[in-house]
């Protein structure tokens, strides 16, 4: 299986990098495809013209497959979808909502449609639908997340699919890598650790603080809305979670104050590397990951700790 | 068991509700908390317990939504 889904994208290693928004640019794609994985970009809210120019900048820099992250909530998304069949890309991963509306177009324009997903229901449902593979998210995660565990939720869904199963998610080194393939991983998926990548533009500020983080840096914000959010703490989420919290007891809160602070936050951690006011998404992994490294480094130590690992493996 | 009352249980189930929460004009989306993850696991278990597919579950709000989709794609 492993081989097969590798193969049919056309990648050396079975490491995909996360499609992080404002992160996952040209650069950072194209570094990570011309080291043998697979690179992602971004697509989030942006109309078409600017993905058809990052796409275009991205093959200039590679020729090898990178991938498209499909936002299904985006107001542009038919045009980007289009985009990205007139481009001839051969990944796209979808997040938020099922792709199932897209899927003719994308498998006539030979697409290796690959939906996020972060529970047994939402996996056979993405299987019906006609998904070519899934990538399994545990909360672990960096950014948006769901309930479950890496650990518990990728042996269920392995279990409840056929298709190839990556998996994301609290995996920064070749530990977590191996032990993602023992719960029945095709590849995996790394967000946190291409952050801080030479290629990734990423602002110092934010760079550094995944390089500093510690394994409780992390923390969720969101959950009242419905849609948690896993970031580095700081003193905007100390706020925003301070908010949540008077609004708990509300029985029609109004969110629009919790929309007021996290207004352009992505932005200002990536871009501008404000400290204070960014929403520095990353993965409870962070703690783990403590330099700044080109794609092919990374790749290359993921891969030998992770052949070193199944090859010799340390038996009680 | 009539439709509505299979989809009943299934919502009852897996949202921890009573019954008289339930109700055929009851908003499963908003008046129940159901989540996402909620959402696709009662779209999935319907989808078992009847042997059908729903394609989207764009304009499936209600529960009478739902009873009248699974209705319908019986008879089909």
């Amino acid at each position: 299986m492993t081989q097969s889904l590798i193969e049919q994208i056309g990648i050396d290693y079975p490491i995909i990098q996360g499609a992080m928004s404002w992160v996952a640019t040209p650069s950072l794609a194209a570094a990570v495809s011309n080291a043998g994985g697979l690179g992602m970009l971004g697509s989030g809210h942006e109309p078409s013209e600017v993905i058809r120019k990052a796409i275009k900048e991205t093959k200039e820099m590679t020729d090898k497959p990178f991938g498209v992250n499909v936002l299904l909530l985006s107001p542009y998304v038919d045009d980007v979808v289009d985009v990205v069949c007139e481009e001839n890309i051969k990944v796209v991963t979808t997040g938020a909502g099922t792709p199932g509306k897209y899927m003719k177009r994308f498998k006539e324009a030979g697409v290796t449609v690959i939906p996020v997903v972060a529970s047994v229901a939402l996996a056979r449902r993405m299987e019906k639908e006609g998904a070519d593979a899934i990538i399994c998210e545990g909360m672990e995660a960096g950014g948006h997340i769901g309930k479950l565990t890496t650990m518990t939720l990728v042996p269920q869904v392995v279990d409840a699919v056929d298709i190839p199963v990556i998996v994301a998610g609290g995996i920064a080194d070749g530990r977590g890598m191996a032990a993602a393939m023992f719960l029945g991983a095709a590849a995996v998926q790394l967000g946190t650790r291409f952050v801080v990548a030479h290629e990734s533009i990423a602002h110092d500020t934010f760079k550094q603080r995944i390089i500093k983080a510690r394994d409780i840096d992390t923390v969720v914000t969101g959950q009242i809305t419905g849609h948690p959010v896993r970031v580095l703490r700081n003193k905007l989420t100390r706020e925003y979670l301070k908010v949540e919290k008077e609004m708990s007891s509300d029985e029609h809160p109004d969110f629009s104050r919790l929309e007021a602070l996290a207004k352009g936050a992505l932005r200002k951690a990536v871009v501008e590397g404000d400290k204070h006011g960014g929403s520095f998404m990353a993965g409870q992994i962070a703690g783990l990951v403590n330099k700044e490294q080109s794609c092919h480094d990374i790749i290359q130590e993921l891969m030998s700790e992770y052949d070193e690992l199944v090859s010799h493996p340390k038996i009680f | 068991m009539t439709t509505f009352e299979q989809i009943q249980e299934i919502i009852v189930d897996q949202l921890d509700k009573e019954e008289s929460e339930v109700q055929l004009d009851t908003n499963f989306r908003d008046e129940l908390e159901a989540d996402s993850l909620d959402l696709f696991q009662i779209i999935n278990d319907i989808e078992d317990e009847f042997d059908i597919k729903i394609e989207s579950e764009e304009g499936l709000n209600t529960v009478k939504d739902l009873v009248e989709y699974v209705e319908k794609q019986q008879e089909a």
